[in-house]
């Protein structure tokens, strides 16, 4: 790690906290990483880890409660501003509530332009379909219309139209079916090549994250457990117990004999 | 963006039916090729849900009916609806060939009379809409959307509004400003916005958790844009069910207004005028009263059906 | 030589929309003994709708046809309300995906086990109480007696789908179908719910059909595999001998999934062949 060149992104002592009193929710406890440019990151964990909810605070969509943030060597001002929208963008999990209902694919992709008062929005929007591999057909179709693969195309078309640094990913494939999977993995991966983009990827999936990333953080409420490379974690030599429990579930089911979780469930 | 008809690539001309069959193709297309075709495709869809509904269609029949009612009163009406015929021949006759609905006590055409009541009835409704859906609407999805102590003061004015009585509004704002039409609809529009505001609320609850506001609000929109664009779009089809079926009751209130004398004055044909003049012949001239009481049931019919028609196409899970 | 479980021949669901009818499914046929069979399938594949329709559960405007349906000899295409009363719940149940929307909100879970015992089987309360609580104990859940009287909401998704899996065991089925039972669950409790319903599985002798969009899953689960696509069977194979799997589906849908193992891209996209949907 050369300190030379700027991180991409720096976390430091990161805590959400939601509620307050009886109620309150510690969803991320200080965690702390950072983002090297042009490089794809992982964050793993089950649910309840705080993954997700890192990159609604990182975007400014959840109540940041201690820690800081660094884009560019710059502080994360709060409220952001029209710097930050134009250098970070997220893709949704849910590719049927990422989308207006009412509104096209053309007015999707052309309204970030319009706040930001892009020109030549037409050829852009043409360029921004076909590099999501949608052609001009779908141009005029309204998210009812666009199976859920499309539309997640369509929501990675949206986060890139602006052309920012780094790309925020929520589980973009989870909701997906295996084979449109590969579809939209593939195609992250080649867009992240070829515009030199940074990821941050939060998924549940270690094999998901193993092909996009190349270092990874596995977390499990609200803590940051381990951070590894995407090399150690396919060698199966983890440091942490929890990490070890993950790779053993990720190889699928195994009658007793073989390893086994222990399956006593404590209420 | 043009509408190419000649896109469709037949040459001979055409006779009505390809045409027509042209259009539909053209409306359903999977693939619009304009914003324009995308939503006009939609809106025919949406009609030919509604149109399945034989009550539906009913209900717009009947307003359909009352709006051409209105324009064209003067051409419908066989005689004016406030000079009367010969008091001492032509008062209180029975509903006959030459009167349809028969007369009045002041030997007015009953027929007439209505007819041009409904021009009357329909600026009511209309001028009630235009008041009450955009601030309902406002009120609501800024509440809604911001939350915290605006939502409570926002929330507070409309507890206040709801509470109001209607009758003690109108009769406040007659002794202040004088009876009329005008004074009675602003009583109640006043006094009609405040389920709007809560119908419109409680969406922009649920739509401000889905992920594309957060999208929206990530690529820098402000807040206003937002609401305008995103929010209001999507509260609309609920707000407009709602006040066509409320429309009966303004209606109605309008009319007990009218019966109260705090609304339309006399001569003004206004249906619930009309009812309370004709309230002294009930027993024995029964259609004085009964024919605008029919005309003021037909219309409230009519806006009811068009609602419940409207719900179960714009709300697909209030259809089952 | 055991007569077959459920013999289903040519089964077809089809959807009457306006805008066109659904062939859901399109002529599946499979017997099943007192076995692990897995329906392997992504969305609209019709395994759902398969497993709805061995129910009886198929939502209208569906409509259900068959050569032949029978569950241990009876017939359950012209089945009357009397007959699906005595096979649904006690010998035929089946349990979906997310606890939250298939358990009872306002009753407690005890209660709700309770019901579902005492709905087919004759019992005085506090013999279907001892009997939910040895369901409970079954589905490896240390503390029985409070998980009986907390709401669906108080318990997490592992425990809801435990609960949910006790209360479908209670009355010792035949036959149990799992549509998806682990997919809503987080990867280390889904392994947990899996051998939990493996040995019940095995101790008492019951069938199983295992439906889930999850090949691999299905294939180290269960004995047999079908896959589905276009609501036909494209390929039934044993679970040992998934890697030499024939059909081009079946091998484009093991390969396009990322692995740990294999880190070699891009990866390979499954080609979609107009031809088996016909």
């Amino acid at each position: 790690m050369s300190d030379g060149i700027l991180k991409m992104l720096e976390v430091d002592n990161l805590a959400v906290t939601y509620g307050s009193g009886r109620l309150i929710n510690h969803a991320v406890k200080k965690v702390s990483f950072q983002v090297e440019q042009g490089e794809a990151y992982g964050l793993v964990g089950e649910s309840g880890s705080g993954k997700s909810t890192i990159l609604r605070a990182i975007c400014g969509l959840a109540p940041v409660s201690g820690g800081t943030m660094r884009l560019n060597g710059a502080p994360v001002t709060s409220p952001r501003d029209q710097n930050f929208h134009r250098s970070v963008q997220m893709v949704f999990q849910d590719p049927y509530g990422s989308l207006h209902p009412r509104h096209t694919v053309d007015r999707v992709l052309s309204e970030p332009m319009a706040i930001h008062g892009l020109d030549s929005r037409n050829d852009r929007i043409v360029q921004a379909l076909a590099e999501v591999g949608l052609g001009p057909t779908f141009r005029f179709r309204f998210p009812h219309q666009l199976s859920g693969g499309q539309r997640q195309r369509v929501a990675i078309a949206r986060a890139l139209i602006l052309e920012p640094k780094l790309l925020l990913l929520d589980e973009p494939t989870s909701a997906l079916d295996a084979s449109v999977q590969a579809e939209i993995l593939n195609l992250l991966d080649d867009l992240r090549r070829k515009r030199g983009l940074t990821y941050i990827l939060v998924s549940h999936d270690l094999a998901v994250v193993s092909y996009l990333c190349n270092r990874l953080l596995v977390m499990r409420n609200g803590d940051a457990i381990e951070e590894l490379t995407t090399d150690r974690l396919r060698e199966g030599s983890a440091s942490s117990d929890y990490t070890r429990t993950l790779l053993s579930a990720s190889h699928g089911f195994a009658r007793r004999g073989s390893h086994v979780p222990n399956a006593r469930a404590t209420g | 963006m043009s509408i190419s008809m000649e896109s469709e690539n037949k040459t001979a001309p055409l006779s009505p039916v390809a045409t027509r069959q042209n259009m539909r193709e053209w409306l359903l297309s999977p693939e619009p090729k304009s914003p324009f075709q995308a939503r006009l495709g939609r809106l025919y869809l949406n009609w030919r849900a509604f149109a399945r509904n034989p009550l539906a269609m009913v209900g717009l029949a009947i307003i359909i009916m009352l709006v051409t009612t209105a324009i064209f009163a003067d051409f419908i009406a066989p005689t004016s609806p406030v000079a009367g015929g010969d008091l001492r021949t032509a008062r209180l006759l029975a509903p006959s060939a030459q009167h349809w609905f028969g007369t009045d006590e002041q030997a007015r055409d009953i027929f007439s009379r209505i007819v041009h009541g409904s021009r009357i009835t329909l600026w009511i409704v209309l001028l009630v809409t235009i008041i009450t859906t955009p601030i309902g609407l406002l009120i609501g999805t800024v509440s809604g959307y911001f939350g915290g102590w605006l939502d409570s003061v926002l929330m507070r004015l409309t507890d206040i509004c709801l509470a109001f009585p209607r009758l003690v509004l109108a009769l406040a704002l007659v002794a202040a400003l004088g009876p009329g039409i005008e004074n009675a609809v602003i009583a109640i529009a006043l006094t009609s916005w405040p389920p709007y505001a809560r119908l419109a609320r409680a969406e922009t609850l649920t739509i401000r958790k889905n992920d594309y506001i957060s999208a929206i609000r990530l690529q820098g929109a402000s807040d206003t844009r937002i609401i305008f664009r995103h929010v209001v779009p999507l509260c609309i089809s609920s707000v407009i069910v709602r006040v066509t079926l409320d429309m009966a009751g303004i209606i109605l209130t309008a009319a007990g207004l009218g019966f109260l004398g705090l609304g339309a004055q006399p001569p003004a044909p206004e249906w619930g005028l009309m009812i309370a003049a004709g309230r002294n012949y009930l027993l024995e001239h029964w259609w004085v009263a009964a024919m605008p009481g029919l005309a003021i049931f037909v219309v409230s019919l009519g806006f009811n059906l068009l609602g419940d028609g409207l719900r179960d196409v714009l709300d697909p899970k209030a259809a089952r | 030589m055991t007569a077959p479980l459920l013999e289903l021949d040519g089964l077809h669901v089809d959807f009457h929309l306006r805008s066109g009818t659904v062939h859901a499914v399109r002529g599946l046929s499979f017997t099943l003994g007192r076995e692990r069979l897995g329906i392997v399938g992504e969305s609209g594949s019709g395994k759902s709708q398969t497993g709805r329709a061995i129910l009886g559960l198929t939502p209208p405007p569906g409509h259900v046809t068959a050569k032949k349906m029978t569950f241990d000899g009876i017939d359950l295409l012209n089945a009357n309300k009397e007959t699906w009363r005595k096979l649904r719940g006690r010998r035929l149940t089946m349990v979906m995906q997310d606890p939250k929307y298939s358990l009872n909100p306002i009753m407690t879970i005890g209660d709700q086990i309770m019901e579902t015992f005492r709905s087919h089987v004759k019992a005085s309360r506090s013999e279907a109480r001892d009997k939910a609580i040895e369901m409970l104990e079954a589905v490896q859940i240390r503390d029985p007696g409070r998980v009986f009287s907390l709401y669906p909401h108080e318990v997490s998704g592992g425990m809801g789908q435990r609960a949910m899996i006790a209360m479908m065991l209670v009355t010792d089925p035949d036959l149990f179908i799992a549509d998806e039972i682990t997919s809503a669950l987080d990867v280390t409790v889904q392994m947990e719910v899996l051998h939990i319903l493996d040995e019940l599985v095995a101790e008492r002798g019951m069938g199983l059909i295992f439906i889930s969009h999850d090949l691999k899953l299905v294939s180290s689960f269960c004995d047999r595999v079908l896959v589905m696509y276009g609501g036909r069977v494209m390929e039934e194979l044993s679970a040992s001998q998934l890697g030499n799997a024939q059909h081009p589906y079946t091998q484009g849908l093991l390969k396009c999934l990322p692995t740990l193992d294999n880190a070699s891209r891009p990866l390979p996209v499954l080609t979609r062949d107009p031809e088996w949907l016909a």
